[in-house]
């Protein structure tokens, strides 16, 4: 029999199938790698915590960034945030994990402190959909590493401000370098920043 | 130019993709990521394996159902295809590269957009056979792929004073802050366009007086 590739049957019919087709190969790949793919956020975030409070850094393996999570970190959950506790060289110290909105949407992040939110202890991004090469510049190394061992403003925030744009590392100012070109998230980070700050001191002050 | 008309059909295909037909300089394609991505060499890598595999992969299997699919519906279908190698592609780097992955974020869904993707499907692979798309998708990928590396080492060179993120200048050097934003890139292609058309048409001019001083 010939096929008319011009009647509409055949039209209908032939993209019914190749339809069909596709999205079958595409749902079988994306059930194959479901579990994969969990188990990648899983560690991503988990990954992120023990960094937040600097038991590790890109460069540990996988192994040990997971025997960190489980032996030295305590979940904890509270009302309105996840909270994290870990008693570090005797001393204690609370984060949190929250989210927040972005530019383009929510920035999920964990943010590690004394339980009195005094001194950051690490900050790090776990998720955000900021414009890559600008906004989402706030998960790179250097700018999460502006919060290592910065001292939270007598008022208990941080600021996150226009700077040289290559970070800014003095512990007692208070201040962080925005992301340049990205003022706008820049400043939905602050906000990140500064609530988790008052969460950390909700938390801390009920252990 | 009496050598042009010798060249196999493979090598012509190269020669077009790269230079003389490159989906930039003459298709003009593809230029909206090329303002997003280029402030930043790796990205602008990935971005480039990411559309040259899309297209030829693309090119490939549109080549090889053009006998089958009716007219009526071909744009539905050329897009129902990219977007599956698009679609696979997210999932190979969300499951296997996930650093990757996170880093470009929604620009591996935006391949799609990418009008080379089905420029070339509807200018090339509807008409010609499967080995010489997939060659035309390689050859426009990678036609389009090194200008957006030179554009992207302009970029991130004098935007972070750094290339691929390793640090090239000292602390003294002051960022153009300028070639981290989108305007820049406007820039950047305009004077590549400028400086690839002056090229062609002084070729074509010393083409012309050639022949011209061939007939005298």
């Amino acid at each position: 029999m010939k096929l008319d590739r011009n009647s509409v049957v055949y039209a209908a019919v032939f993209t019914f199938v190749v339809c069909v087709a596709f999205v079958v190969i595409l749902a079988v790949a994306n059930q194959l790698t479901l579990e994969r793919v969990k188990a990648n956020r899983l560690f991503e975030a988990h990954f992120a915590v023990v960094k937040a409070f600097g038991l590790a850094d890109a460069a540990t393996p996988r192994d040990q960034v997971e025997s960190a999570y489980t032996s030295l970190i305590k979940e904890k959950v509270m009302d309105k945030v996840q909270a994290y506790t870990a008693e570090i060289d005797g001393q204690q110290y609370v984060g949190v994990r929250l989210t927040m909105p972005g530019l383009w949407g929510p920035i999920t992040a964990v943010l590690a402190a004394d339980p009195q939110g005094t001194v950051i202890r690490g900050f790090e991004i776990i998720d955000q959909q900021e414009t890559p090469g600008l906004g989402g510049r706030i998960g790179e190394p250097w700018f999460t590493a502006q919060f290592r061992g910065k001292k939270v403003r007598p008022d208990g925030t941080i600021e996150v401000a226009q700077g040289s744009g290559k970070g800014n590392f003095d512990p007692e100012n208070g201040t962080v370098d925005a992301v340049t070109g990205a003022s706008r998230t820049s400043d939905f980070v602050k906000a990140l920043v500064n609530r988790s700050l008052a969460f950390v001191r909700e938390v801390g002050g009920s252990l | 130019m009496s050598a042009a008309a010798k060249v196999s059909p493979a090598r012509k295909i190269m020669q077009d993709g790269l230079w003389t037909n490159n989906p930039i300089f003459v298709q003009v394609l593809g230029i909206c990521s090329t303002l997003a991505v280029t402030n930043n060499l790796r990205n602008t890598l990935i971005m480039v394996l990411g559309v040259t595999f899309a297209t030829a992969m693309g090119s490939l299997t549109l080549s090889l159902l053009k006998d089958l699919i009716p007219r009526k519906v071909r744009m539905i279908v050329q897009v129902l295809v990219l977007s599956f190698y698009v679609i696979i592609i997210d999932i190979v780097l969300r499951a296997y590269q996930p650093a990757i992955s996170k880093q470009l974020g929604p620009y591996v869904g935006l391949i799609i957009t990418n009008c080379i993707l089905m420029g070339r499907a509807e200018a090339f692979a509807a008409s010609n056979p499967p080995g010489l798309a997939f060659l035309d998708g390689i050859a426009n990928g990678l036609g389009y792929g090194w200008v957006l590396m030179v554009i992207a080492t302009v970029r991130e060179f004098l935007g972070f004073g750094s290339l691929f993120g390793i640090r090239i200048m000292g602390d003294g050097f002051t960022p153009w802050t300028i070639m981290v934003m989108a305007p820049s890139a406007f820039f950047l292609v305009a004077l590549a366009l400028w400086i690839a058309n002056v090229r062609k048409a002084r070729v074509a001019a010393a083409a012309e007086k050639a022949a011209k001083g061939g007939k005298a």
